[in-house]
């Protein structure tokens, strides 16, 4: 189900959160509102939920115009950072809300609570009280409860933020490979590059209650709109002046017949990335980002000459 | 360190022992020696009896009507704040601490038969001060706070996220109400409850003020106890304060309990 | 709720300056009225100072120590919350009093006054202080150790002042429940004027002889001078714990 948002404002007081925003979510797709805090991202969710009313513009959902319409019609399910699970309810009891609402016989309840179940993969603690069970599987659990009224959209307002970081590694796989076999129409709000990077189709990214940049990431990463877009997406630093992508340079030995020669200062190993600080000798420090494998070959040591240049194949 | 441990848990334990615990055992010990059957003579003697029926029927009107106002007070207070449920909150903490004479002086002040308000009310045949409607008042009166102090941080610190998350599920905002507000809230609601019948059970003050004090009529049970004690009829007074002992005793023990279990349900996953 | 706070409070107030200021000065500064309302700040302080103490030993005793019977203890703290205060009073009363089975007789005098406070305030005040007990780290302390400070030093210069805003909120809760006890302390404390009658016996002893406005002058007084020690007590309170930030 598509989603349009036509010039959209939203303030709190006088904070002025949303700026005339303008938006087109594709049928199906699973859309990143990424943004730095305070960037309106969670309010624009918030907005398309109808939990949070429009002070200017209009919302279509479907071709339909849902400005107006109340939270409870607009068909959508949302997942909050903290899982707002029903404490008082079991797993199960959870699930099957809002097909209690509406109004589904218990014979149907029962197994479309089943059949979702299974598909979140807490099938042995439908009888078990959200406290007792770990972040991971809470969250999952409120993914199968909005699921459960089969929403024509899925808002994910920072779902995995609370959770450990490697939980949230597999349950963000988890979510996205779901997000592809349901075909749902999905967006999630975060702040986290790396995540919005990893499972979605479409990223939007927000700064100060407006739209920087909109497309696919791999294209908003390799042709940022905006310098914010850049520093954003990516990590930089500088070389010869000019704000550069620390993998797009490389080391070559001393001997080489191009590149600026420079001495390492540092090398940081982070298992797959290792992370080499160098000194141009002027008091600019520059950093390059190797695999784990050019660094083992290259056996970089602070105190050493190099070369620094930048790769052929960048399009720096 | 152990030396000073043990020592200090023996000045800790006498400490309390002296001062808390041989009161507790002397009730009993001077309610019961005279045996059971004296008690339950005590007990249905025509001035206790009618002491523990009106007691109990002030608790059956003020319980309800002070669950309801500290539920729909700390709704309001939490989810609807303003200036007016700002000075809503503050009042409500008043009775806190305030001696119970002081409320019933200022009860009876304002709804005494010659009082500004008073006067008002015995013209449509009310008589509040010195009659039962008196004591319940007073009892409301002293009992205010404690449901809302309990419930209130409890709805602070849970927020409203459910309710929101119950909304997108489809339900409109009463069936939200009692499926999700009020039962996120029970113990915190069923917690207060107690705290507040331990309380209009056990008044004294404010209604010996209220109430005029007369025996058979307006005396709750704090007040036949007192009576029977100063007029010398010791092992009556005594049966009386056995029983009160014997119900706030029973008030720690489901107290401690949901406390407990309360506690279980809000440690949060990892 | 404005009827059973509201309407009242305002028509306490009004009838404590019915006939002016002057008339309630006159109310106040009786003699029996300045004894009784000395009496009670004077005790009620010692009360809330002496709880203070014991109060954070339970505490400490409670969180720190392990033994049988430690929640048995821990239930007990609450019971003079939970008991009703004309049982308390009697049973106090016979247990202190003239016929006192251990021959303790205190009844008629300041010291029963104390003994019952002390019974009725006993919960606030380890209350107060256990929370911040449970949830105290010991790394300053462990520091101060490894600096070479000994265990009185540590306690006293370390543990206490992170204490101390607890211990005095509970002193304050204290202090305000004991000025305005009267069950508890009717009976022991023999009720004679100028000697041992505790403000509230006052006030009701006023109210039952028809001087209504006397006593709700002297409430109305009792009522701001508690306030205003809460407000200092608080003030001291936050200040220390800024201090410590």
């Amino acid at each position: 189900m598509s989603i349009t948002i036509e010039k959209v404002s939203k303030s709190f007081g006088r904070d002025e959160v949303l700026r005339s925003l303008s938006l087109d979510v594709p049928s199906g797709s699973f859309t990143a509102l990424l943004g730095p805090s305070g960037s309106g991202k969670s309010t624009l969710l918030r907005l398309i939920g109808g939990l949070t009313k429009v002070d200017a513009g209009r919302i279509w959902l479907n071709g339909v115009d849902v400005t107006d319409v109340p939270v409870r019609e607009r068909q959508i399910g949302f997942c909050f950072q903290n899982y707002a699970p029903f404490r008082h309810l079991t797993v199960e009891k959870n699930i099957a809300y809002g097909l209690k609402v509406q109004r589904r016989g218990r014979r149907e309840i029962a197994s479309k609570v089943e059949e979702l179940l299974a598909l979140v993969q807490l099938s042995d603690f439908a009888t078990r009280y959200p406290h007792q069970l770990s972040g991971g599987q809470a969250q999952r659990m409120a993914l199968a409860r909005a699921l459960a009224i089969e929403p024509r959209v899925l808002l994910l307002d920072e779902p995995f933020a609370a959770l450990d970081a490697q939980v949230r590694g597999e349950v963000r796989t988890w979510v996205r490979n779901l997000q592809h076999d349901l075909g749902i129409t999905t967006i999630l709000v975060t702040h986290d590059q790396q995540e919005a990077m990893e499972v979605a189709d479409k990223l939007v990214l927000l700064n100060k209650g407006a739209i920087e940049q909109v497309g696919a990431p791999s294209q908003m990463y390799d042709e940022p709109a905006t310098d914010f877009v850049r520093s954003f997406l990516g990590p930089l630093t500088t070389f010869d002046g000019v704000s550069i992508r620390p993998h797009e340079l490389e080391l070559v030995p001393e001997s080489a017949s191009s590149g600026q020669v420079v001495t390492i200062t540092d090398v940081v190993r982070l298992g797959f990335e290792v992370r080499v600080v160098v000194d141009d000798g002027t008091g600019g420090s520059t950093w390059i980002q190797l695999t784990h494998d050019e660094a083992l070959l290259g056996n970089y040591a602070p105190g050493q000459r190099v070369r620094l240049r930048i790769r052929r194949e960048s399009h720096a | 360190m152990k030396r000073r441990s043990l020592a200090l848990r023996l000045i800790a334990l006498f400490y309390v022992g002296v001062l808390v615990g041989a009161p507790l055992v002397l009730v009993f010990q001077r309610a019961f020696s005279p045996g059971f059957d004296s008690v339950w003579h005590s007990l249905t003697a025509s001035d206790t009896a009618s002491a523990i029926r009106l007691t109990l029927v002030v608790a059956a009107i003020t319980l309800p009507l002070n669950v309801i106002f500290g539920v729909g007070a700390s709704l309001l207070i939490v989810r609807h704040p303003s200036k007016f449920t700002r000075l809503l909150d503050t009042l409500i903490d008043v009775p806190l601490a305030i001696s119970p004479i002081i409320i019933g002086l200022a009860l009876e002040l304002a709804y005494a038969s010659n009082g500004v308000f008073g006067r008002a009310l015995a013209h449509l045949g009310w008589q509040i001060i010195f009659s039962w409607p008196g004591i319940v008042l007073a009892s409301a009166a002293v009992s205010l706070p404690l449901v809302s102090r309990e419930m209130v941080p409890l709805l602070r610190e849970i927020g409203d996220s459910q309710e929101q998350t119950a909304a997108t599920l489809g339900a409109k905002p009463t069936r939200i109400f009692f499926t999700i507000t009020l039962r996120s809230v029970a113990w915190a609601a069923a917690y207060g409850a107690t705290l507040t019948l331990a309380r209009i059970i056990g008044e004294y003050g404010a209604v010996l003020i209220v109430s005029g004090n007369i025996t058979n009529k307006t005396q709750t049970l704090t007040l036949d106890i007192a009576s029977n004690f100063e007029n010398f009829a010791t092992k009556q007074g005594f049966a009386g304060a056995a029983l009160l002992a014997m119900i706030s005793i029973g008030v720690l023990i489901v107290l401690s309990l949901a406390k407990q279990r309360e506690r279980k349900n809000y440690e949060y996953h990892d | 709720m404005s009827l059973v706070i509201l309407i009242p409070v305002i028509a306490l107030v009004g009838h404590a300056f019915t006939g002016g200021v002057p008339a309630f000065w006159d109310a106040i500064t009786q003699t029996e009225a300045l004894d009784a309302i000395r009496l009670t700040v004077l005790v009620a302080f010692a009360t809330a100072f002496i709880n203070a103490i014991a109060g954070t030993a339970i505490a400490w005793v409670l969180v720190y120590d392990r033994f049988i019977g430690k929640s048995l203890l821990n239930s007990i703290i609450d019971l003079p919350f939970a008991l009703p205060t004309v049982v308390a009073g009697i049973t106090l009363v016979t247990l202190y009093g003239p016929y006192s089975p251990v021959h303790i007789d205190v009844a008629n005098s300041w010291v029963g006054i104390m003994v019952a406070l002390l019974f009725v305030t006993l919960p606030f005040n380890v209350r107060a202080v256990q929370p911040v007990l449970e949830s105290m780290d010991f790394s300053a302390q462990e520091a101060a150790s490894t600096l070479g400070s000994r265990p009185l030093r540590t306690f006293t210069y370390v543990t206490l002042p992170t204490l101390v805003p607890s211990i005095l909120s509970g002193m304050g809760l204290a202090f305000a429940r004991a000025i305005g006890e009267f069950g508890s302390v009717v009976f022991i404390s023999g009720n004679e004027p100028f000697h041992t009658e505790v403000a509230s016996s006052y006030i009701f002893a006023l109210s039952q002889d028809g001087e209504l406005n006397s006593a709700a002058a002297v409430s109305v007084f009792l009522l701001v001078f508690a306030l205003v020690v809460l407000g200092v007590f608080g003030f001291i309170s936050r200040r220390i714990s800024q201090r410590i930030q």
